[in-house]
């Protein structure tokens, strides 16, 4: 059971990175981008 | 005991909007201005005989301003005459295509199928989905998107959006190159980016159909963009707003997190129920109000904005008619090198050696602008360009900008340029800055994308210092003429809403 979870995380682990990438360079900037501001939305969303 | 039931700081867009509703609705109003006349980044100066637009150059999406007229119980042809703009622009894209794009959208599709014709099933696709979106947004812009509350509720009220909220998540770019894939067809539709300040891979999904609200109709209004915010202080004058020029405001005053009036530069104190501040909200909290009054995680957030592009503009007093062929022509680089100027150059504080560049020319459409038979033109070229200069700075560059710049126009525009120049002006961004109180001299205020737009960008009635209100391009859906008209028009009813 263990064996198999640590599998199943590895695969996604693969997969993410696959994904990743195969994405554009624009695409991973824009997500980049994003990525970066997500800390500070709660409190943007309260200004 | 107050002066004033509402003080407003700034007189652009947004705070003439906001301040000539609250008049008519009986609340005693003033407007602070800095400079000498109204209107903000969208107004007119007279240089030697030539007037020229500061920095907006058309209307598009004209619902906002008629709304904000209509809640006057007034309406916009009596204050003022919007001329259409026929074609809408001219494009001479980077490998030498030159075309220029009708109003009419069967007439732009033919346009676009000389040029690109494996793009004409994308193009139709994309202004099918574009042109109902954009047609469903207009009557949106002036209702509040600002909590999660009032979203939910714009959505149900308008189920038909729900569909195109994966735009929202994708980039400019993303939404471009899903429908067409001609390069040129691509970077036309991709420069508009810029005109929210943003790079093409950036900015906000939804204004990757911003070309599109253009077929809705482009105008130019006589006079001079001043003639908009000049029509909505006419208008609000007429149920006794004041309008004070040359007031500059150094200070919101609060007592504990509440804001009583302002504190302008000569010392003078204006008490009032309320503030509503059309300055940049990075100006409006951590200069007038201070980051010692506010809370540290408020100091982080607006901290956290980025601002949108600036640009340097140009603007040219001729003696004979430029040869152009439309109010707005744009030269393109194509995908790449949009992203380029942001990612290479842009960030690194280094001015783009390769360049795009927008040419307005108003009189065009209104030949009132300039003496009789000559011409004005403001020429957008070198930009977006950095605030910060690498090793620079723009009041040592500006000379040889200049010059630069006329090169570029003489060479790719008009030949006979210095035979027919008569007035040159420039504003760089720290020009802009020092004009518009806009940090960096982004006159689109704050970047635009997901993350900082609708309800991530600042609120307009403040959570953090109570009866402060904000309207103009930090609020909501950022710069541009519809979107800041639209601002006033929310925070109004926020206001009212409060004290009404």
């Amino acid at each position: 059971m263990k064996k198999s979870r640590k599998l199943m995380a590895l695969a996604a682990l693969a997969g993410s990175v696959a994904l990743w990438f195969s994405l554009s360079e624009s695409t991973r900037r824009y997500i980049v981008h994003l990525g970066k501001q997500v800390p500070y939305l709660p409190y943007r969303y309260f200004i | 005991m107050v002066d004033y039931d509402v003080v407003v700081i700034g007189a652009g867009l947004g705070g003439v909007t906001s301040g000539a509703i609250l008049a008519k609705n009986g609340f005693k109003t003033l407007i602070l201005e800095q400079a000498e006349v109204v209107g903000g980044c969208c107004s007119t100066f007279d240089y030697q005989g030539y007037k020229f637009d500061t920095g907006a150059s058309i209307v598009m999406i004209t619902q906002p301003l008629e709304e904000a007229f209509r809640r006057m119980g007034k309406e916009v042809r009596d204050y003022v005459e919007l001329v259409p703009c026929e074609p809408i622009y001219s494009v001479h894209a980077y490998d030498g295509t030159k075309f220029t794009i009708p109003t009419d959208i069967d007439d732009a599709t033919e346009v676009i199928s000389r040029i690109a014709p494996e793009d004409v099933e994308g193009w139709k696709r994309y202004t099918r989905i574009g042109l109902d979106m954009v047609g469903q947004l207009e009557q949106m812009m002036t209702t509040p998107m600002n909590t999660l509350s009032e979203t939910a509720r714009l959505e149900l009220s308008h189920p038909g959006m729900m569909k195109y909220f994966p735009y929202f998540l994708r980039s400019h770019q993303g939404v471009t190159v899903q429908f067409l894939k001609n390069p040129v067809i691509q970077s036309t539709v991709a420069f508009q980016s810029y005109y929210a300040g943003a790079p093409p891979e950036l900015g906000l999904g939804t204004l990757g159909f911003i070309a599109l609200c253009e077929h809705l109709g482009i105008y130019y209004p006589r006079g001079g963009m001043i003639a908009i915010p000049e029509g909505l202080r006419r208008a609000g004058e007429e149920f006794g707003l004041e309008v004070r020029f040359n007031q500059k405001v150094e200070k919101i005053l609060l007592e504990g997190n509440m804001a009583r009036g302002v504190l302008l530069e000569d010392g003078t104190e204006i008490l009032s129920r309320i503030v509503v501040a059309n300055v940049n909200a990075k100006v409006t909290y951590l200069k007038m109000i201070g980051p010692d009054n506010l809370p540290r995680w408020a100091v982080k957030a607006i901290d956290s904005y980025e601002v949108a592009m600036p640009c340097p503009m140009i603007y040219l007093g001729l003696d004979t008619s430029p040869p152009l062929d439309a109010h707005h022509t744009i030269k393109t680089g194509d995908l790449e090198q949009s992203n380029r100027v942001w990612n290479d150059y842009y960030k690194k504080g280094i001015r783009p050696p390769m360049g795009g560049w927008l040419i307005s020319w108003p009189t065009e459409s209104d030949p009132s602008l300039a003496p009789e038979g000559h011409h004005v033109v403001n020429f957008v070229w070198g930009g977006p360009a950095p605030y910060g200069l690498l090793g620079d700075n723009w009041d040592r560059l500006k000379p040889a900008f200049t010059e630069e710049a006329l090169k570029v126009f003489e060479s790719e525009v008009m030949p006979d340029l210095h035979d027919h120049l008569k007035v040159v002006e420039v504003s760089t961004p720290l020009d802009f800055e020092r004009r518009l109180l806009t940090p960096q001299g982004a006159i689109y205020g704050l970047f635009l994308d997901f993350f900082s737009s609708a309800m991530f960008r600042p609120h307009p009635r403040s959570r953090v210092v109570k009866n402060l209100y904000l309207a103009g391009a930090s609020v909501g859906l950022g710069g541009g003429v519809p979107t800041t008209i639209a601002s006033g028009v929310i925070t109004s009813d926020y206001v009212l809403k409060d004290l009404g």
